[in-house]
């Protein structure tokens, strides 16, 4: 059962959320003789945070890849910004606004904080490679501009303290919070955000959520997140879509999802 | 300007502020990094600034003697904030940004500060958290708009707007501004400043335009300081010294102040900037020097090598070349190669390349820490110093600078020491008062204006410098009457790098013992290299290995204190490593990180009843304070040992009763 | 008491007594670690962009050089003949990404490997089959390089500096700093950082990695038309000089895998090494040393410091 096309809104704390961004129909990705994901349909709205939640092996990275264009879907179609297609391919998904972090933090580990988030920035970058050689005139302008797009996230995030060292070097919380920087230096109109927490202290934890928070806020981004503490996700999420076993069980705001009997069998392990 | 201003002798900050707009007019008074570039503003471009702020406190509403707090780390907005409120005839109160809510509320409340100048959402909430306990607060101006956009405005007001209002109203207000500037005398109050106080409420410190003018004066002309000097301001803003050196002597001889980006870029900043006077407390210096000894144990054997060779020679001669004593020509090649080699580089890592005159105060600093850098050519140099003074006691003149004093009287200063050995000071810098306090300001300062210092020394036969002991009060006596001084014995063992902080106690008793905090970063490298594995700082501190290690350090100091007459029966006979690390959160410190040792030893009656009753180890439960404020217990069984001493005349009749 | 006397004072004492004999050997080695230099060099661009150990380029190399050749002996000018050897191997490049890598992404690096054996041996055959087996000469003057030589008078002798190795050494030079600052200081160099350090954070910003991979494949085909040009100006052109490449291998090892000025020190630390060697120290082991002293060196090298002189360190995380 569809429901009918999902309506803008004003959230209780003052954000407006707008119309369809991405719409899901019907995907079915199969890897050989497993299917990942099965018939999932789902919609992100402009302006809200969504978070993909279920058990392990869910599906959940899976979907993400597929909408990031890492996975082709065998059946079912994509609709991001009006457009339909059967699959993404990661450049392009790129080129129209959509960046990522992963699970396990996958940062260029030989480059610095400011390199790999200058590097968020490839697709901004217009002028050829000829162009740049010889850093003059508008290149020279582009380059600066882009720096000061960076030097921003960098303020944002509050790691300036670490701009020049190789992140290779840095704690596991501060490379999270410097591939949400690479992510956000895309300027993106669709950031998703894999498992953004994993492996992260009580305190760290507030952090991230602090920030996903004020991107969300201050940048009105559009934000889909893989999340497993619920904690996080009941406070974060606007709305909430849950798998099991590449199936969708339940689609809503937190609340109601949290109430959800499917939901609580899931978790439960209840058997199928 | 009317005549008489400009006739008149300059009697306020915001006149200084005024002739430096015009005589330094296009050199830079401030400096900020910030989005990775500093950005820089020159004197005319502050005094427009401030000017416009100022304007804006007057359509806000200030009145003449209403107290603006100001919270937040060293930024040029908030000095300028300072400086706009004298402007008004409004006195700054600069208060700790990591004080917790509780001590806010009480300075807040007790000022009465009818506005609050807050640096970001972080101090914005506190001040909204305690309101209720400071009603008098009307508005709270923040610099930082991040994450306030949802707040409700009626009494919040972004920095930047409430300049620009001002800038607009200048038409209507700028008659007043200049009347209320043009009033402020030498009297009037520039500052107040609350000290932390190591027992007790804070007081707040009233210093007037002239206590702060006078001092930076003659300490500029002490060290012929000159508008081409560039500072780091990284001191608590709440801090006299950092008033003193950002504002007192920034406006007096006009040099530029440099703000960091952000706390944990401070080295890095300073580097870059390079500052040519620089003012730091011996735990900056120690930490560097930490960091520099850990790195050399990381280096390759061939960097290693040249460096202790150089250290060395410049421990030898280096001293001798920056007092401008005679040192023989091979002596000087070899220390003009190592200044090649290793001197001049690692001066420019630590960020000194350019300084000309560097302090440290506020506690003792390790003899090893300081000759490191005096033998590297920085002319670093010791003042003994308080709030209640201005910050000026006693300073140390270039070519008489030696670890063991604190130098002779500032310019204008006039020493005195009573009978119990306490000292006494009268200077031009002297306070006004402790506000709404007069019984502590009648038991501090007395009619002829002599203030108590609170702190045990004498003055040095010959050479006249000043010489501290300890905290007058601090000064004990034990059972059998021998002299007890704690911080003494506790600044020789804080020498040693593997030791964060110590606690001697031994008052009233027929022997001292000590705790002990091992040096997180020092220690975790020593254990690294020597492949000990620890999962905390609780399981390090108790390692027996790392228990041997200080017991070496503290047998050491027992060899040395046996050498003073006086003061040897202050070896520490037993002692043990703390499991938690002192800390200002859960009380155990100052905001400023000096010990408090009443409520450290209430803290832990149980383990110092430990060291006194011969045992050898207890189990102990403490209540710590995480860093968000909830509270938790950790427990542990710490290991008490019994430390060799040096048997001198008087200790062996003790020992024979 | 002979062995030893000619192993540990003879070499030194003919070293001092004739030092301009010394430098010539040195001078010599220098030239030839310059070209082991740049075609090591070759091989660390493609390994650090695809994590692929490209063995195909000492056929790059050739192939290049006999592309330079054939055009000119088929009547194109001989700067023409640059610009089109050029040509061939940006059609190359462009070719290897779209008909082999394109379709290996994600498979193992063995295969990868594998495929680059097998583009070897197509090109020796399409190399063979357009311009013929047999041996040609460098159309060294033609490209108006040098090729006289100067009598030097140093240390009380003399030393003979042939041009054409002048004119490697400077053109190596020359080309090592134009590809130090296309990846430290372009966008494409940053994106090819980014390559070698994560494929799929890589894609995610929008990085694409055919164009990454085009524009590196085309690098080092032009690294290897300059090695090409120079060696056959000092040798020949012929299948011959993909020997001459392995020695690529122990210079990697030496230098490691994925550091450029690892690749150039490590060439030239081989390159006067062995001619050194060669000189003072063959005849006790009846020469032909120069052959096989590289792998040696190689091999102590791998079993004290496998990650080579600059190579990144192995650190796991636990």
């Amino acid at each position: 059962m569809n429901a009918a096309a999902p309506q803008p809104y004003t959230t209780e704390d003052g954000r407006e959320i707008g119309g369809v961004l991405m719409e899901m129909k019907n995907i079915t990705l199969k890897f050989g003789g497993v299917t990942a994901i099965k018939g999932i349909s789902f919609d992100i709205q402009e302006g809200e945070i969504r978070a993909i939640i279920g058990p392990n092996g869910a599906g959940k990275t899976s979907m993400l890849n597929v909408i990031n264009g890492f996975y082709h879907p065998q059946e079912g179609e994509i609709v991001f910004r009006g457009e339909t297609r059967s699959r993404m391919r990661p450049y392009e998904a790129a080129k129209q606004g959509i960046s990522r972090t992963f699970q396990n933090v996958a940062l260029f580990q030989g480059m610095t904080t400011l390199d790999n988030i200058m590097a968020g920035r490839t697709l901004k970058m217009h002028r050829n490679f000829l162009w740049q050689l010889l850093r003059y005139g508008p290149a020279l302008d582009e380059e600066i501009e882009h720096r000061r797009k960076v030097e921003e996230v960098i303020d944002f995030l509050e790691i300036e303290h670490i701009r020049r060292t190789p992140v290779g070097q840095l704690p596991y919380g501060l490379q999270k919070r410097v591939e949400l920087g690479r992510a956000l230096a895309a300027e993106p109109s669709l950031l998703l955000l894999d498992e953004p927490m994993a492996g992260m202290n009580v305190e760290e934890k507030e952090d991230m959520s602090r920030f996903i928070l004020d991107v969300n806020e201050q940048m009105g981004t559009t934000i889909a997140l893989i999340e497993h503490d619920m904690g996080v996700v009941m406070d974060l999420a606007d709305r909430v879509v849950v798998l099991d076993y590449g199936k969708k069980i339940a689609d809503g705001p937190p609340g109601e999802v949290q109430s959800n009997q499917d939901v609580i069998d899931a978790y439960l392990g209840v058997p199928h | 300007m009317n005549d008489k201003s400009a006739s008149r002798a300059i009697e306020s900050i915001p006149a200084l502020l005024a002739r430096n707009a015009v005589k330094f007019g296009d050199r830079p008074a401030y400096r900020e990094k910030e989005f990775g570039i500093w950005q820089s503003w020159t004197w005319s471009e502050a005094a427009d600034e401030i000017r416009a702020l100022a304007l804006g406190y007057l359509q806000l509403g200030v009145a003449e003697g209403d107290f603006i707090a100001i919270i937040g780390r060293n930024r040029p907005a908030l000095y300028w904030a300072m400086v706009a409120a004298q402007s008004v005839g409004a006195v700054p109160v600069p208060l700790y940004q990591d004080a917790v809510a509780e001590e806010m509320a009480y300075v807040l409340d007790h000022c009465g500060a009818r506005f609050v100048i807050a640096e970001d959402q972080e101090q914005v909430d506190k001040v909204l958290e305690v309101h209720d306990r400071a009603p008098a607060i009307e508005h709270i101006i923040y610099l930082e708009p991040r994450g306030l956009r949802k707040y409700d405005h009626t009494h919040l007001h972004p920095l930047k707007d409430l300049q620009e209002q001002g800038r607009a109203a200048s038409q209507q207000f700028a008659p007043e501004l200049e009347r209320r500037t043009g009033k402020i005398t030498f009297d009037d109050t520039c500052v107040m400043l609350y000290t932390s106080g190591t027992t007790g409420r804070p007081k707040g410190v009233v210093l007037s335009n002239r206590n702060i003018i006078e001092s930076s004066k003659s300490s500029v002309e002490f060290d012929n300081l000159t508008e081409k000097e560039d500072v780091l301001a990284y001191l608590p803003m709440a801090w006299v010294g950092d008033f003193i050196f950002s504002i007192g002597q920034a406006y007096w001889a006009g040099f530029c102040v440099n703000c960091p980006e952000s706390n944990d870029t401070m080295m890095n900043d300073l580097r870059e900037i390079g500052p040519t006077y620089y003012f730091a407390p011996p735990r900056v210096f120690e930490t560097q020097l930490t960091d520099v000894t850990i790195r050399m144990e990381d280096a390759s054997p061939l960097k290693k090598r040249l460096f202790n060779y150089y250290m060395d020679h410049a421990r030898k001669v280096g001293p001798a070349i920056l007092d401008g004593k005679p040192v023989g020509a091979w002596d000087r090649l070899k220390y003009w190669l190592g200044n090649i080699v290793v001197y001049g580089p690692l001066k420019n890592v630590l960020g000194f390349s350019r300084v000309r005159v560097g302090y440290t105060a506020g506690e003792a600093i390790g003899p090893e820490i300081f000759e490191f850098y005096r033998s590297l050519g920085i002319n670093l140099k010791q003042l003994y110093g308080q709030t209640e003074a201005t910050v000026f006691i006693t300073i140390q003149p270039d070519g008489e600078v030696r670890a063991d004093t604190v130098g002779v009287p500032a310019p204008g200063v006039e020493l005195r020491i009573d009978e119990s050995g306490e000292i006494y000071y009268r200077s031009p810098g002297v306070f006004v008062e402790y506000f709404k306090n007069p019984e502590s300001t009648a038991s501090t300062k007395d009619a002829e204006g002599w203030v108590a210092t609170g702190d045990a020394g004498f003055i040095e036969e010959g050479t006249g410098h000043l010489r501290i002991i300890d905290r007058a009060k601090d000064v004990g006596k034990m059972a059998d009457g021998r002299l007890f001084a704690p911080k003494y014995i506790e600044n020789k063992l804080k020498f040693y790098p593997n030791i964060l902080e110590a606690v001697v106690f031994g008052d009233g008793r027929d022997m001292c013992t000590a705790f002990i905090n091992i040096d997180l970063a020092a220690v975790g490298n020593w254990a690294e290299r020597n492949n000990i594995a620890y999962a905390s700082y609780q399981e390090l501190a108790g390692h027996p290995q790392v228990y041997s290690m200080i017991q070496e350090h503290v047998e050491e100091v027992n060899r040395s204190v046996a050498q003073d007459d006086m003061l040897s029966g202050c070896q520490v006979h037993r002692f043990l490593i703390l499991h938690k690390e002192l800390d200002a959160d859960d009380g155990e410190m100052t905001r400023t990180r000096k010990v408090r040792r009443k409520v450290v030893a209430e803290k832990f009656a149980d383990l110092i009843a430990a060291l006194y009753d011969g045992s050898t180890e207890i189990y102990t439960e403490t209540e710590v304070t995480y860093e968000d404020g909830r509270k938790g217990q950790i427990s542990a069984t710490l290991e008490i040992r019994d430390a060799k001493v040096v048997e001198t005349g008087p200790t062996k009749e003790v020992a024979a009763q | 008491m002979d062995l030893l006397y000619n192993i540990f004072i003879d070499p030194f004492a003919q070293m001092a007594a004739t030092p301009d004999f010394l430098l010539q050997v040195l001078w010599e080695g220098f030239v030839t670690g310059t070209l082991y230099a740049l075609i090591a060099l070759g091989y660390v661009l493609i390994f650090k962009a695809s994590g692929v150990f490209n063995f195909a380029q000492g056929i790059m190399v050739v192939f290049a050089a006999l592309s330079l050749v054939g055009f000119y002996e088929a009547g194109v000018p001989a700067y023409l003949a640059l610009i089109m050897a050029l040509g061939v191997m940006g059609v190359m490049a462009i070719g290897v990404e779209r008909l082999v890598l394109r379709h290996m992404v994600n498979q193992p690096e063995i295969i990868l490997f594998m495929a680059t054996i097998g583009l070897s041996y197509f090109l020796i055959g399409a190399g063979e089959l357009i311009f013929g087996g047999e041996t040609k000469s460098m159309i060294t003057q033609e490209l108006g390089l040098p090729t006289g030589s100067t009598v030097v008078d140093v240390a009380g002798g003399i030393v003979i500096l042939q041009h054409i190795d002048v004119a490697a050494a400077v053109i190596a030079a020359i080309l090592v700093a134009a590809l130090a600052f296309f990846f430290s200081k372009t966008r494409i160099g940053r994106a090819l950082r980014a390559v070698a350090d994560d494929h799929q954070a890589a894609l995610s910003v929008g990085i694409s990695l055919n164009q990454i991979w085009a524009v590196v494949w085309f690098a080092a085909g032009i690294v290897a038309l300059a090695t090409g040009i120079m060696w056959g100006a000092r040798s020949d052109v012929s299948f011959a000089l993909q020997i001459v490449a392995l020695k690529a291998l122990p210079v990697l090892i030496l230098g490691g895998f994925t550091s450029i000025p690892g690749a150039i020190i490590g060439g030239l630390i081989i390159g006067v090494g062995e001619k050194i060697f060669e000189v003072y120290w063959g005849g006790l082991l009846g020469g032909g040393v120069e052959g096989w002293f590289a792998y040696v060196i190689a091999l102590i090298f791998l079993l004290f410091r496998p990650q080579g002189l600059f190579g990144e360190k192995i650190i796991e995380r636990i």
